[in-house]
């Protein structure tokens, strides 16, 4: 009896008294840090699938620039209701609050505001799409070997941090590797990543397709389920070679998915592989006539054999592999088409090791393909001039910044034109490629 | 990190001791400025666990969740109730989120609407407004209070690793996995890390030899077999000093001379007999020796394992008075108080 009147007491005095209540039940979940009392908003970065990008200071002190990803709501526009997080943002989230390594971008806080969530990152002023880009440029000019050695280096081990952490990064590419002004390497965009300790789930289901074309192992080209490290491994092999010629090294084209959403054999970026690589055999790769796709391979046309030269070590084989052509006729004559005699042989210290190098990375097989840790032992890494922990190092020019448009600086209420709602909630978003103009 | 326990957030901010976790607690019911805390007392904290994990089990059936979520979403919510108290939110609906946040975090997700669905059906006069909204409101409220840390380690996975090193059967086994079941109506999960909880269950399936199919309870998990392993526990200390009293180099976990030195005279072997089972075989008593040397010879916290035993034993004791009519009663007493329904 007395218990029923007090409770009739709190029931009276119980709505909207508590100054710190937060709480679910009849009063609704605020967040405790707002983003625009703790961060100023100074430009618009870049937009993609997952949402937007923003470039900011911190209003309370806080040194240093930041990155804010405000992941794209379900529906656009204003969002009226809460739908539940993406299992993707949910490990993303999961996954930067846990790793802490100097090469891999330093998430600061999660804030959960207005039905949206705000990653903050460190701010890096660079990235490889962004520096590559740069040398293209009129005179097309080679990116220094120490730059590429140390970028190199410390990509590596970003990699083996994520990976001995049981952490897939599953979408290299370089305009997801940051470089800060200090020229310090940070993988970003962990927006793919998972953890491969313990799927309950293969780590194939879900996922139809995973990384950016460009940079797929011929492994998930033809069809693999089992992922390993080795698949980041094959994309730091591409972006090695990127960084060396300054163009993709295998620039496919992407295959859609038809209407029966079956995944269509990626003929034309296995094509361009096999016309550098040659034909994958069965002797190099032992596992190779068990991949899904294996009855593609035979449609392939192999390369034409105009390498003959190359081979005088012997041991030529059919359909062997063009790469240490490639890899001789970038280093040496890397002015391309401009004509310019420049840049000739300005990546030449590089040298037999880097070939090595770019070969173990680029192993079709990938049990035999180089780990991380394997390549951070590689003899590329002790020849020549030490690697420097600061890419940048010794350079006279500075990279142009990152740019920053001033369009769009509402983080709270912008809206995203050209995004398309997926169909799918989560991991069957195929990611375009996220190319940032620049100039 | 992911891999490393060392570098976890698990370790670094989800680990208290008994007193920080009881401070912690006492603040939190002290903060309410409403004393609604008072005006509405709990049951036992042990009792409202088991409560809340038979919830979270059928929910988890229902849903055909597998065990791992279950686990990874009572880690959720004790969490959770370290930073808000819990007469100010909904249970029920905390579980269900924490069921649906941990599925997704475990890669075996559930799409919102059919949890929300369940947990309305399951607990129809609890949340009547359990719905996708609801459950995603609740889903940031879980996050930001756990601060995004939602990879938990859990012991399952050091079971696994050991079970073939220490020739658990499979009734020893089954036994120790049932004992990490119950560990998370404990506090356990907030003040062990997961190799001391998994080393403990292991340590009890030797020592208590259970029967074929026999789940742990307070018959098998009492002060006796406390006894038992403590003796097991001053076993590997004594090897250990006498290793390093004789100042022999360290071996490492590779290579444990096994019995070597350990007598069957043992005092573990008289307390387990004084049970009254059947009389350990040498098998059996080896397999005790192997996993106290190993003991010896690592730098696992022994002091810890006993205090892990100790929570065991006292949860099975509260398990023995346990009132579900009683403890689901309290919970409602509240919640329509609220006007958390």
């Amino acid at each position: 009896m007395n218990r029923i009147r007090q409770s009739r007491a709190e029931v009276s005095q119980q709505p909207r008294s508590y100054p710190t209540d937060r709480g679910i039940g009849p009063i609704g979940y605020q967040s405790k840090v707002r983003v625009i009392d703790k961060y100023k908003v100074v430009g618009f970065i870049s937009s993609g699938t997952y949402g937007r990008v923003y470039k900011a200071l911190g209003r309370q002190g806080q040194t240093g620039e930041f990155a804010i990803k405000k992941f794209k709501p379900d529906k656009e526009g204003e969002q009226v209701t809460y739908t539940g997080i993406s299992q993707s943002a949910i490990r993303e989230m999961a996954l930067c609050s846990e790793l802490n390594h100097h090469n891999v971008i330093k998430l600061i806080e999660i804030i959960l505001e207005d039905k949206c969530i705000f990653m903050v990152f460190e701010y890096a002023e660079h990235d490889l799409l962004q520096i590559i880009h740069h040398h293209t440029q009129q005179p097309r000019h080679p990116i220094p070997p120490s730059t590429i050695k140390s970028i190199m280096f410390q990509l590596l081990n970003g990699c083996q941090y994520l990976h001995t952490n049981w952490v897939l990064h599953r979408d290299l590419k370089p305009a997801n590797i940051m470089v800060t002004s200090g020229g310090e390497v940070k993988i970003g965009d962990l927006g793919l990543a998972r953890l491969f300790n313990k799927p309950l789930h293969s780590l194939f289901s879900g996922d139809k397709v995973v990384v950016t074309i460009w940079y797929r192992a011929p492994e998930l080209l033809l069809g693999s389920r089992h992922y390993t490290p080795a698949i980041d491994m094959w994309a730091v092999g591409c972006i090695f070679a990127e960084l060396l010629s300054l163009r993709p090294i295998f620039k496919g084209e992407e295959a859609k998915m038809d209407s029966k959403k079956t995944v269509p054999f990626q003929r034309n970026q296995m094509q361009k592989i096999v016309d550098i690589m040659g034909l994958p055999t069965k002797e190099r790769w032992p596992l190779l006539p068990h991949m899904p796709e294996f009855s593609h391979l035979s449609s392939l046309n192999a390369p034409l054999s105009h390498g003959h030269h190359y081979h005088h070590q012997g041991q030529r084989q059919v359909g062997g592999s063009h790469l240490e052509k490639w890899y001789y006729n970038t280093i040496g004559q890397n002015a391309g088409g401009s004509g310019a005699a420049s840049g000739a042989a300005a990546l030449a210290s590089l040298g037999a090791e880097g070939y090595k190098l770019l070969a173990g990375l680029l192993e079709y097989d990938p049990e035999k393909r180089l780990t991380a840790a394997a390549a951070l032992q590689h003899p590329f890494f002790n020849t020549g001039d030490k690697v420097s922990a600061n890419c940048f190092e010794g350079l006279k020019m500075e990279y142009p910044h990152r740019r920053v448009s001033q369009d769009d600086n509402d983080i709270r209420t912008s809206s995203l034109p050209g995004t398309k709602r997926s169909g799918l909630p989560d991991d069957s978003i195929v990611r375009p490629n996220k190319r940032v103009k620049e100039g | 990190m992911a891999a490393s326990f060392w570098d976890s957030t698990q370790r670094r901010h989800w680990l208290y001791t008994r007193e920080e976790l009881a401070a912690i607690r006492y603040k939190l019911e002290e903060e309410d400025p409403t004393s609604l805390t008072h005006t509405f007392p709990l049951p036992d904290l042990r009792h409202l666990n088991i409560y809340f994990n038979q919830q979270m089990q059928r929910l988890g059936k229902r849903l055909s969740v597998r065990q791992q979520a279950l686990a990874t979403a009572q880690v959720y919510i004790k969490r959770f109730w370290t930073r808000v108290e819990m007469r100010r939110t909904n249970p029920y609906l905390v579980m269900a989120t924490a069921v649906y946040l941990a599925c997704k975090m475990e890669e075996c997700p559930h799409h919102i609407r059919i949890v929300a669905q369940e947990a309305r059906l399951m607990w129809p006069g609890e949340v009547q407004a359990m719905d996708t909204s609801k459950l995603g409101e609740c889903e940031f409220f879980l996050i930001s209070e756990m601060q995004s840390q939602l990879i938990v380690h859990q012991p399952y996975r050091t079971l696994k690793a050991l079970e073939s090193d220490f020739s658990l059967s499979p009734d020893e086994s089954m036994f120790a996995w049932n004992l990490i079941n119950d560990h998370y109506q404990t506090d356990l999960p907030l003040l062990c890390p997961p190799h001391i909880i998994a080393l403990t269950a292991v340590m009890l399936a030797l020592v208590l030899r259970p029967a074929p199919g026999e789940r742990p309870s307070s018959s098998s998990i009492n002060t006796s077999s406390l006894a038992a392993a403590a003796a097991t526990v001053q076993q590997a200390q004594a090897r250990a000093a006498a290793l390093s009293a004789s100042s022999s180099s360290s071996t490492g976990l590779g290579s444990i001379p096994g019995t070597h030195g350990l007598t069957p005279q043992s005092s573990l072997l008289s307390e387990s007999s004084s049970e009254g089972k059947k009389v350990p075989d040498a098998a059996r008593l080896s397999k005790v020796q192997f996993f106290a040397a190993w003991l010896a010879e690592s730098t696992i916290d022994i002091e810890a394992m006993v205090d892990c035993t100790q929570e065991l034993i006292s949860f099975y004791e509260a398990w023995d008075n346990y009132n579900e009519k009683f403890t689901k009663e309290s919970i409602s007493r509240y919640i329509k108080a609220r006007g958390l329904v």
